[in-house]
Formats: C-alpha cells, sequence, structure tokens
C-alpha cells in the first residue's frame, strides 16, 4: 500500500462572503505525520474537508493522492475522523464499523469490524448501540471507523476530544504506528503539545492562511515545541 | 449495489430501533384525513369518489415529506452525511438506498391510510384493491424519487424542514395529477385510464434517472 501525497496550490474556500480559506499553498510528501494548528475559525475544519474531498474548492488546485479524475477512486484513499463522529445512535459500535465497511468494500465486513473492536479497546462494547456511548467511545469507534478501510491516508479532526489520558496515549501510539505503516496522516488539534510530539512537520493557520509551517528537523532536537511555541509569539 | 444494500439495511434497522419516522408518518397521514373528512359539509358522502381521490394523496404527500425530511435528519446526527459522502461509490447507488427506505415506508404507511380513508370516506377501496396499490406503488415511486433528491439537496439549508416542501410541491404536480386522475378512474369506473397510469410512469422514469445522476453532486459542500 503506497501512501498519498497532498499539493495545494492557491486553495481557497468561501463560503458566501466569508473566506474560509484565502489562497494557501501547501505540499505534503506521501508518509509524512502532519499537524494542523490554530486558533478557533482560523479554517483547519474547512482545510480538513478539502482535503477529504468533502467540499469543493472555490479557487485553486488541490491533488490529494494519485492523479485520478475518477472521485471514487480517490475517496477510496482517504479515512476522515471530523469533530463529529459520523456514527448513527441507533446502531451498535459493530453495526456502524460494518456499515462502514460496506460502504468502502471491504471483503469481509463482520470481520474487519471485529479486528477493529479489539484494536481499538472495544471488544466488549460491540454489541451496545452507540447512542449510550461516553463521548470518549463514540471517539474511539469514530477512529476506528476512519480506519475500516486501511486508507494510504488518514485525516483526523481533533481526535483527542473526549479522550481520557489513557485512552489518548493509546490514540497516539495508535497514530504513530499509522504513520510507521507507511501512511500519510493529517491531524488537526488545539493541542501544541501534541502536534509536536507526534508530527514531523506542523503548520499553523491563522484566519485562513499559512502563519507558521516548520518542520522537525528545523528544531534543535528535543525542542521542537519550544520552537514552534518561539515561533508563534506571545499567543500561544 | 453493495452501496444500496447497505444503505438500505442501515435506513431500515435505524427506523425498527427509533421507530422515528412510520409512527410519525402513519399519525400525520391519520389526522389529515380525519381533518379533511370533517371539512366536508355533512351527509355529502355521496359524490365523494370525485373528491377523495385528491383528499388521500393530499394525505400521502405530507406523509411522505415528513417521512423524507426525518430520513435526511437521521443523516445530519454526528455529520453522518459526510460518512456517506465518503464512500467510493456512485453516489447514485447511496441515493437509491435511501429511496428505497423511504419507499417501504411509504407503502407501509399508504396501505394504512387507504383503509382507514376508506371507512372514513366510505369509498370502496376493496374492490379495486389490486389496481389500486399499483397506482399507489407508482405515485409512491414518484414521490421518493423526488423526495429524496430535494430532502438531499435541502438538508443543509438553515431551514431545510420549510425548503423541501418549497423546492419538491410545485414539481409534484405531474405526479399528483396523474395519481389523482387514476385513483379517480378507478373509483368512478373501476379503471385507472391509460393516460394516467402513462403520466406516472413516465414521471417515475424521468426522476430515477435524473436523481441517480444528480445525487453525485448533492453530496457535495
Amino acid at each position: 500500500m503506497s501512501a498519498w501525497a497532498i499539493e495545494a496550490a492557491g486553495l481557497e474556500k468561501r463560503f458566501g462572503p466569508i473566506s474560509a480559506l484565502r489562497p494557501l499553498d501547501l505540499s505534503v510528501r506521501a508518509g509524512t505525520s502532519l499537524a494542523v494548528v490554530g486558533p478557533n475559525g482560523a479554517g483547519k475544519t474547512t482545510l480538513l474537508r478539502l482535503l477529504a474531498g468533502l467540499a469543493r474548492p472555490s479557487a485553486g488546485r488541490l491533488e490529494v493522492g494519485p492523479h485520478d479524475p475518477d472521485r471514487r477512486r480517490r475517496r477510496a484513499g482517504v479515512g476522515y475522523l471530523g469533530h463529529a463522529t459520523l456514527l448513527y445512535p441507533a446502531l451498535t459500535a459493530r453495526e456502524n464499523l460494518v456499515f462502514a465497511a460496506r460502504l468502502h468494500g471491504v471483503a469481509d465486513p463482520r470481520a474487519r469490524a471485529a479486528r477493529l473492536l479489539e484494536a481499538h479497546d472495544l471488544g466488549g462494547l460491540g454489541d451496545r448501540r452507540v447512542g449510550g456511548f461516553s463521548r470518549g467511545m463514540a471517539q474511539r469507534v469514530a477512529i476506528a471507523r476512519a480506519l475500516v478501510h486501511e486508507p494510504p491516508l488518514v485525516l483526523l479532526d481533533e481526535p483527542f476530544t473526549g479522550l481520557d489520558p489513557e485512552a489518548a496515549d493509546a490514540l497516539a501510539a495508535r497514530l504513530a504506528a499509522l504513520h510507521a505503516g507507511g501512511r500519510t496522516v493529517v491531524l488537526v488539534t488545539h493541542g501544541l503539545g501534541r502536534a509536536a510530539a507526534f508530527a514531523e512537520r506542523v503548520v499553523v493557520l491563522r484566519r485562513g492562511t499559512l502563519a507558521v509551517d516548520m518542520a522537525r528537523g528545523d528544531a534543535e532536537a528535543n525542542a521542537f515545541e519550544q520552537t514552534l511555541r518561539s515561533a508563534l509569539g506571545p499567543s500561544s | 449495489m453493495n452501496a444500496l444494500r447497505a444503505v438500505l439495511w442501515k435506513d431500515l434497522l435505524s427506523e425498527w430501533r427509533s421507530r422515528d419516522r412510520l409512527p410519525a408518518m402513519l399519525v400525520f397521514a391519520l389526522l389529515t384525513v380525519v381533518v379533511l373528512r370533517f371539512s366536508q359539509p355533512s351527509g355529502s358522502l355521496a359524490g365523494n369518489s370525485a373528491t377523495a381521490p385528491g383528499l388521500l394523496w393530499v394525505a400521502y404527500v405530507f406523509a411522505a415529506v415528513l417521512g423524507m425530511n426525518r430520513a435526511f435528519a437521521l443523516e445530519l446526527e454526528n455529520d453522518a452525511l459526510a460518512g456517506l459522502a465518503l464512500a467510493p461509490v456512485d453516489r447514485g447507488w447511496i441515493f437509491l438506498g435511501k429511496a428505497a427506505a423511504n419507499l417501504l415506508l411509504l407503502a407501509l404507511a399508504q396501505v394504512t391510510t387507504a383503509l382507514f380513508f376508506a371507512i372514513l370516506f366510505d369509498v370502496d377501496l376493496l374492490s379495486v384493491a389490486g389496481p389500486f396499490l399499483g397506482v399507489a406503488l407508482l405515485g409512491a415511486l414518484g414521490l421518493t424519487a423526488a423526495g429524496t433528491l430535494f430532502a438531499g439537496i435541502s438538508v443543509r439549508t438553515r431551514y431545510h424542514e420549510v425548503m423541501l416542501p418549497l423546492l419538491l410541491f410545485p414539481l409534484l404536480v405531474p405526479l399528483l395529477v396523474g395519481a389523482v386522475q387514476a385513483t379517480a378512474g378507478l373509483l368512478g369506473e373501476g379503471r385507472a385510464g391509460t393516460g394516467a397510469l402513462q403520466l406516472l410512469v413516465v414521471y417515475d422514469g424521468v426522476f430515477l434517472i435524473a436523481s441517480f445522476l444528480l445525487f453525485e453532486y448533492v453530496l457535495d459542500e
């Protein structure tokens, strides 16, 4: 399985008179772990939804993965976790995963769902309805759902929301394993510490523009977070 | 086809567990029938076969719109609509899955409403039950084909519960003309009328094909 690259040039997204993303250039090599950080309203979620193919750019060029005019094949390579969980409350965790697997054409949806439930410590909760889950439990099912088809590009919007410290650490380890397995992982997070700990590269958005773009190699060893905070200034 | 089956299974299972749509559609349709019955001058059951078909289809349309609004409200919860939009399939199959679920639920509501309607309005539907079910199904097919498309279009608007009927009702006129005429023909002369049936079949075909093709763009933001 080959990881996917991202190439954006002059990328813009407008909602009526509001520019959520101003012309933005971003180039992400295949297999990179990228964190996108920024204050509320910076355009992080908009950027992620554009990368996922959920929204069309208002202007500019965006290429995600191999150049392919077939939008279905592009969608096949993306695993996405949004602000919301994308889960159906009336269905059990297992049923939600089976449904997602069937949509993505997984050969054996039930087996894949069972494996994911075990991998995400949800084995005992598989047959409970998601509507009765806590935020953290639902978030774990949602993350499993994003990975059900083993996509080469994983896009996660604030995946640590609602997780207790233990679950957050487990997720961080899982994301590191995904990246080590060759996937391109793009993570949106408020936490600069998490971003610096996980990502090879961090970009900071402010008011729809790229304010800071820093790679781990640009900072001294063990000083990535500190260097980022310095670059962001006092508001960080 | 896998996507169609998956979406149909998901919608029907969700409905079975939550009982969110069908009871509401039934109550609304039956209430509409009761109100329409009492809007008729007392002692005026004679001549019902002229007005009854139109009144019955009013109840069907109201129930259908309610059901289809709720069908997509299900997808708004937890942004599940994004999950459907990300599926690597022709989105037309997702449309067909949603429309098939809407059709099944509407058909159940239609049968129940028709029985209730026949009693309250003293019309003999039983003697033309088979042909009437055929006309009802053709009408329901057109309702759900057009309604599912426009419910998908309106779901992300701020006032989606109002937008759906505003967008949909003008487009339903040809369907309702055919359905009401066919039903009137069955109740009056015992036959639906070729012209009315042709209108229904053409309407259904046009909207099924157009909706299948257009749904690719409906799920984009």
